[in-house]
Order: structure tokens, then sequence, then C-alpha cells
């Protein structure tokens, strides 16, 4: 056990329980660190928890108990990390969980049944979780709030049985098990009357798929009828490449902006928006920086850690706060000095990989597993190849089309939809320039728009002589498949076609089958 | 009930793709436009020289290919459609316009194209983009969508005319279609009705599968036979349903639901006449493209349209249908794996039955039913329980 990445047997670390044995050891310098942002998250969450409206809420959300698990969800994602990578990954995910507080500190605030702040609560635009904030970035009086994402999203994030009670709830009462779970546990949260009520008005998106879209029926109903909060539903166009799809594109947004200062007062403020802008934009050269980093043999922005930070970054917040500017600024500092000594990630890196699908949310780690079991290093994943366009910075009648464009492009978004070129052939594209040899293809089940390039996926990997692995998940829900499972995917592909043993044999078969 | 003259016949057109009256086109000259969905506007399908058909995949059997490329979590409609094409069913067709509709659809067709499995050399696909709201910007894109992805590749490839002549004289013959369909459905409305909720579905459907001109003529002649024919003296049916849901292009599944006590008075799905067969009403002095488009938008029940005021009037249209057409219960119907229609039904049926107050029967089923104990055990429970439920006089909820 120490200093030098590989140096523990990560595998041994676990307990059939829900936490594991200990910490891991890093050496002094960085187990120092390491339990210093330790700290610093239990501070986050202690001052959250102290007011008396959260511990209300504490109480009244069932799905608020996920929130213990928060700091074992941050252990799971610096599994063997060491030095750079450490840093970075507390610079992601530090901020992320503060990002988190905060969002559920000002729900409470302005929910009717806990804070009850109706001055506050009638600056909220409710958005969804699978939403670009776009839209938001030229109101600076106004918050965009998603109840979804701490209630579903990160709970799932924490613990991995966080969305069972309410997909039960959803298939109860009367919805088929083949959706995706992800909508399906949003409205059953809805049926379950188990989201914070409040905000001026709510602006739905038609996301990422068809269950979404049905999803957010549910959620709506209760909102515009019973709640009476009206809704606005940004359609977004699916055909997104095409030319003849952005003026309609734009009018949408034009659309929603006049909706939005009819039910807030505010009035859109271009300042701001470009101000937003901006920040966009030097967030995108980072994430660029970043990927072209990847593409050499010294990655430092990769797995897991690339892939959640960049769908907070670019879709939730979208260039509203600067805290984020600032940890990119600090990410690629990092980033840098570790690519000019040659820093390696992992202890034995044995495959180039593009992570491809939508991942299994249950177990988002589950690249740094790849990482330190396999030596398989995740360069990049699809919901990180997102748009890479430089907005406008000072012609406010473009602004209206770049905000287009980047709704179009919501993460995962842009490769379900928009025609089978941006899913499959452009995942061809990404293996030549990042060097990749094998690709990890999540194949969560009940996408239909990813799992119906099935056979495409196939023929063209044999052709090309990529290796391809399925990893076949239900996304919110472990009772179908495991995380075991998930692994043992990989297990055969490695032992059976690669003929390979694992680089941390400790790491094959875990007993976390009852962990968060 | 005597059987209807040309009954047989519409069945045997329904039984392939590549029918006797698309053939019979095709020999004439026509190009065969194929589409999957009843967001694409028929009559700019039905122009002076070409004709639509909405594909279907008859007397389908396995879907072992169609489940390679499209995995088993796939709708099996959309995994019918690319087995059949696979295997070269659709080798007839000039062209294919699909809206990206479902993205369970689209993927079927994207196959369709990737994997070359229509013959003809001049083939094209086009894929369009549907309005998910009615409102006017959406009814802009539905315009424009209809010009680039069906109106130019029509007249550029197939030179085909789209002038506003030819666009009335389609609607024209469109709208007759519709009228012979809407007067054969008015009998149902009868106690004793004098067609069978089978023998209208079969109806219905051929007018989605063959060439409109093409029909014409048989159905008025079976117009005027329902006109005459004398309804059975004991009635037949138990109780009255309406069938709302996703596509049925099965002809077992209107059959299964007689069969089962229940009379299907009024459809409500994707190959049902409503609203598919609702005429077009043009005026002289507005834009011909733009009044079909808002005409297609506006009646819409597709659940695709995500607003709540249009899918609160999904609902309503379901409630009026069934006062209409006299119903004692609504059948929810839904394919199973459809995303769209598993949440419509889910909240649909919630609603028809708390607000409403219809009995409601929900179910999902295969594309292709075949002998389904099932859902006929379902269908016959429920038949049982709207009888009960009258014989209480309505006092008892079920």
């Amino acid at each position: 056990m120490g200093k030098e990445i590989g140096s523990v047997k990560l595998g041994s670390l676990y307990t059939n329980g829900k936490v594991r044995k200990c910490r891991e050891w890093r050496g002094f310098k960085d187990t120092f660190y390491d339990y210093t942002r330790w700290l610093k998250i239990m501070g986050i969450l202690s001052k959250f928890i102290i007011k008396p409206r959260n511990i209300k809420a504490f109480f009244r959300y069932r799905w608020m108990a996920n929130y213990l698990a928060a700091p074992m969800m941050v252990d799971r994602h610096t599994q063997g990390l060491r030095g750079p990578q450490l840093r970075i990954m507390h610079t992601e995910f530090d901020l992320v969980m503060d990002d988190v507080a905060k969002l559920l500190d000002k729900i409470f605030k302005g929910d009717r049944r806990i804070g009850n702040d109706k001055e506050f609560s009638k600056r909220v635009v409710l958005v969804d979780e699978n939403e670009m904030t776009a839209v938001m970035m030229g109101f600076p009086t106004l918050l965009a709030l998603s109840r979804e994402t701490p209630a579903v999203y990160v709970s799932v994030l924490l613990n991995q049985f966080a969305a069972c009670h309410y997909i039960d709830v959803a298939q109860e009462y009367g919805l088929p098990g083949d959706v995706c779970p992800m909508p399906e546990a949003e409205a059953g949260v809805s049926i379950d009357d188990d989201f914070p009520v409040l905000g001026a008005c709510a602006v739905q998106c038609n996301t990422t798929c068809d269950g979404s879209l049905m999803g957010n029926g549910v959620i709506s109903k209760r909102l515009e009828l019973e709640d009476g909060i009206p809704c606005f539903q940004l359609a977004a166009p699916l055909r997104h490449r095409e030319d003849d799809v952005q003026e309609y594109a734009a009018q949408e947004i034009r659309n929603c902006i006049a909706f939005i200062e009819k039910h807030t007062g505010a009035k859109w403020d271009w300042d701001y928006y470009f101000t937003c802008a901006k920040r966009v934009n030097e967030s995108t050269r980072h994430r660029m920086e970043w990927l072209e980093m990847n593409k050499t043999d010294y990655p430092q922005v990769l797995g897991s850690n690339l892939a959640l930070y960049t769908e907070t970054n670019y879709m939730a917040i979208c260039g509203k706060d600067q805290n984020f500017v600032e940890a990119d600024r600090k990410i690629t500092a990092l980033a840098e000095e570790a690519y000019k000594k040659k820093n390696p990630v992992v202890k034995e890196v044995r495959h180039r990989a593009i992570v491809w699908g939508v991942q299994s949310h249950f177990y988002m780690d589950f690249l740094l597993w790849l990482q330190n079991c396999w030596g398989i290093l995740p360069l990049t994943d699809m919901l990180s190849m997102v748009s890479t366009k430089m907005l406008s910075e000072d012609d406010k009648e473009q602004a209206i089309y770049d905000m287009a464009w980047l709704t179009e492009n919501m993460i995962m978004r842009n490769r379900t939809h928009g025609g089978y070129k941006v899913l499959l052939d452009e995942l061809w594209e990404f293996c030549e320039e990042f060097n990749a040899d094998t690709v990890i293809l999540w194949e969560h089940m009940a996408c239909k728009a990813l799992v119906g390039m099935h056979g495409q996926f196939e023929e063209k990997a044999r052709e090309k002589g990529i290796h391809l692995i399925w990893v076949g998940h239900d996304l919110f829900d472990p009772r179908v498949v495991s995380r075991q499972e998930i692994r043992d995917q990989i297990n055969r592909y490695m032992r059976t076609v690669f003929r390979e043993e694992p680089v941390d044999p400790s790491l094959e078969v875990l007993t976390d089958e009852h962990s968060w | 009930m005597k059987d209807l003259k040309h009954l047989y016949y519409f069945e045997k057109l329904l039984e392939d793709a590549n029918n006797e009256l698309v053939r019979l086109a095709q020999e004439e000259g026509r190009k065969c436009i194929a589409t999957v969905c009843e967001n694409v506007p028929e009559p700019l399908l039905n122009l002076p020289g070409v004709f639509s058909t909405r594909l279907r995949a008859p007397r389908t059997g396995s879907m072992e290919m169609g489940t390679y490329y499209l995995t088993s979590f796939l709708c099996e409609y959309t995994r019918a459609l690319l087995e059949r094409a696979i295997e070269g069913g659709y080798n007839f067709v000039d062209a294919i316009i699909t809206p990206d509709g479902c993205s369970m659809l689209n993927r079927c067709i994207e196959n369709m194209e990737l994997l070359k499995t229509f013959k003809k050399e001049h083939v094209f696909f086009e894929y369009m983009e549907i309005p998910m709201k009615a409102d006017d910007n959406g009814l802009n894109l539905y315009v424009l969508q209809c010009k680039n992805h069906i109106l130019t590749p029509l007249k550029e490839k197939f030179g085909i005319d789209v002038s506003d002549a030819a666009l009335r004289k389609a609607v024209e013959e469109h709208n007759r279609i519709c009228e012979l369909i809407r007067a054969l459905g008015e009998f149902r409305k009868e106690d004793n009705p004098r067609i069978t909720g089978y023998e209208f579905h079969i109806l219905t459907m051929a007018t989605y599968v063959a060439p409109k001109n093409l029909l014409i003529e048989k159905l008025e002649e079976t117009l005027e036979e329902v006109r005459n024919r004398k309804p059975d003296e004991k009635k037949k049916y138990r109780a009255r349903v309406v069938l709302v849901g996703s596509e049925v292009d099965d002809v077992d599944v209107v059959k299964l639901i007689e069969e089962s006590g229940a009379y299907v008075c009024a459809d409500r799905f994707c190959y049902g006449s409503f609203p598919g067969r609702d005429p077009i009403v043009l005026k002289d002095d507005e834009d011909i493209l733009t009044q079909i488009c808002e005409q297609y938008m506006m009646r819409g029940q597709c659940a695709r349209y995500m607003n709540q005021e249009k899918i609160q009037a999904r609902r309503s249209y379901v409630n009026d249908l069934a006062k209409e057409y006299k119903a004692d219960g609504i059948i929810y119907e839904q394919m199973k794996f459809c995303d769209p229609w598993a949440y419509e039904r889910m909240v649909g049926s919630h609603v028809l039955r708390e607000d409403y107050d219809y009995p409601v029967l929900s179910v999902d089923r295969p594309y292709a039913l075949g002998i389904s104990g099932q859902l006929r055990t379902r269908v016959q429970a429920f038949v049982e329980s709207v009888e009960i439920k009258k014989i209480q006089g309505g006092k008892q909820n079920g």
C-alpha cells in the first residue's frame, strides 16, 4: 500500500456492506490532501443541514436520504488516483457537490411545503434535468433550478438503489417496465408527489428520447393543472444537423424567452448573456485542450471525471457560474503540468478506449474500474463529445441561433438524435483521432435510439478491426443488471478475446451488491 | 349478417405489402412512395404520377434479422418492417419519406437505408422533421419540411407536378376516400350496427396501403351494400368500446376484441379512421400546402405532441368519440416497447377512468397478435365488468 499508482489492491477495501472497509492509503501527501477534501465535503454537508428548513426537507422527501452517501460517492471516484489526477478529480467533484448543495438549498427555500419564500419562488424558472439551460443565459435576476437533478439524477450517483422506489411507483401506476428508467423514475417522483413545488414557471424540453419527452407530460400535468405553474415546452428539432430546421429552432428560443419574461416579469439582458457566452467559450476551449491531450500517449483529464464534470458544466451551468471557469483553469494548469512531466494515469496502459453510448448511472465510477482493473484507458465518452462550436460574443441575432444550437446539441441528445451519422459514423472518426483500439459500448437496454443501431455497430466495428465490448445495463436500475454483471461483461471479453490477466486481480469480482 | 361482397377482396389486399393494386398502379407508370407514419400528409404523396403506401409486414413470422439489427427492445412493428425489407418484401418501393417520428421507426428506416434493402436504383430516402407542438412555429416548420423533403424531391427526381392545381386534385381524391370511410363508419353508431368493427378496420386499412383512386369504385359499392344491409335480429355484442392507442395494422386485433364480445364502435389509432380519415377542407384564398399541414397538425392525435393543451385534447377527443359512438368503455392499447404510447396509455387510461368515468381496459400487445389467449381473456373479463356495471346501474366503480 502506498504512494505509487497501482500499489494498493483496491478490491481488498470492499466489504459486503454499504461502505468500504477503510480509506485508501496513497502515501502521506496524497492521503493528507484527500482527507482535507473529505473534510471540505463534510463542511458542505454540515453547512447545508444546519438550516432548519433543510432538516425539514430531509424528513419530507424520501430521496433526500441518499445524500447521506455523498462522501462515499466522492471516494468511489478517487479510487487508485494519485497526484494530479486526484487533484483534478477533487477540483471537479467538490465543485459539483457544492453546486448540488446550493441547488438543494435554493429549492427548499422556495418550496411551498418547506421554506415557502414566495418572493424567492417568483424568481425561479424550473428546468428539466436533461436540458440545456442556454435560454437562461440572459436572465441575471432569475434562477434556473432543476428538481429532477437532486431528486433523481444525483441521488442515483450517490446510492445505486435510489431510483428503484420511484420506478416501482411508475410501474404500479401502469407504466410498462421496458421504458427508460430515468424518465420513468422522474415520472414516479411526480406521481408520488415527491417533487418540491416552487417557481414562477417551468421550461421543459423534448430532451434525449421519446421516454423523456413523454415523461415530461406526466410532470407538466401536475405542474400546470395542480400546482398552477405554467410550462413552456421547448421543442428543439431532432434532426439538428439539418440547415432547414435552424430557423424553427431559433424561433423556439425567442418564444421561450418571451414566455419567461411574461411569467417572471424579468427582462432579457444581452450584456449578461454575452458574459455567459464568453464563459461557455472559455470552458469549451479548456475541454478541447483536455481532449487534445487525450489523443496523445499521456492523457490527463479522462474517464468518469471528464464525463460528469462536462455534463454539469456544459448543460446545467452553461456559463452562468464563474466558479466553473475558475475550476476549468485550475484543471488545465494541473493537466498541462502533468502532461509535460509525462505523468502516467494508471500503472499500465493496455488499451485505449472510446466509451460510447449511455453510461450506467448507478455505476458511474465503472470507468475508473476499467483503468484500475484492466488498464483500459477511457479516453473520452459519448456524453463528453458535445458541441465545440464557439458562441458569438457580440452578435445578438447570431446569439439566438447559438442558444438554439446548444439546446439541440444537449448532452446525449446530440448523438441519440440527428440521424445515424452522429451516433455511428462519428464514433469511428473518434477512434481514429484518439488512436483507440477498443470501444466500450454501453448498451442501455431501454435506450431505443441507441440499441436501434446495435447491428450496425457490430458490423462496422468488425469491418474496421476495432474491439467492441458491449456492456448492457438498465441505467438507473441495478436490479436488472448489477454492477458485478456489468464488470463480468468486460472480464469475459478480456479473458476470452484478449486472453489477458487483470492488472489488479482483486478488482475482478467485488462485493458491492449492497453498497451505496 | 350477409357477408360483404368485396370484403374478401379487401382482405386479400392486406395480405401483401406489394398488393394487386400497388402492382397495377406501377404498371400504369406511377411511382410508389412508401411511408410509415400518419404525420406525413398523405395527399402530398398522392399527386398525379405517384401514390402512397403505408408500410406493413403482414403475415409476420420470424423477426430474427430485424432483432439482430434493432435488438429485442424495439417494438415489433419496426423489427417486422426491417425483417421484411431485408427479405426483399419492399423492393417495389420507389422512395420512402418518413418523419423523424419515434426513435424506433427512425432507426428502422435508417437501417433499411444502411443495409441497402430497397433494390430500385433510383430509390431515395427522405427524413422529415415534424412539429411536436401545434403552434405557428410548428406549422412553419411543417410546411418547409414538406416542401424540402416531399415536394422538391418528387419534382426533381420523378418530375412530378407539385403545383397548387395538382395538390388540390390530390386533396379532392383524398377527401373522396375520407367521405366514403366516414359514411361507412357512421353505421357504427347504430344500436344494432350493420357493419362490424372488423369489416370497417379492413376497409379503412386498405385505404392506407393501396392507391386511392383504384379503391373508390369498390368502396362506393360497399357503402351502398351496407346501406341496404339488414343486421342480425339478435345483437351479437355485449359492450361497445372505443379502441385507442398506437399503430394497429394487424387484422386480428379488432377481430379478437369483437370475438370476445366487445363491438369496436370507434377507432382512434394509427391506421384507424380517427383522425386519419378526416376530410381536408380547403379555402380558395390561402396557401394550399399550409392549409394541409395545418389540418394535419391541429387534428393530430400523435402521442409525440408534447404541450399540455394538446395532451389534454387527446383525452377529450377520446371522450367525444365515446359519446358520439355511444361507447360503454375504452380499450387503451399499446404495442409493446412503444415509448410514446406507453406513457400515453398509462396517463390516458387513468384520466378516462377517473375524470371521465369510463371503464377502461389498458393493455399492451405484440405486433402480430395471432391467437392471443391472454388478450382474449382480458377483453372477456372487461366485457363482463362492463355488463355488471350496466346491471348495477353504474353505481359501483369498476
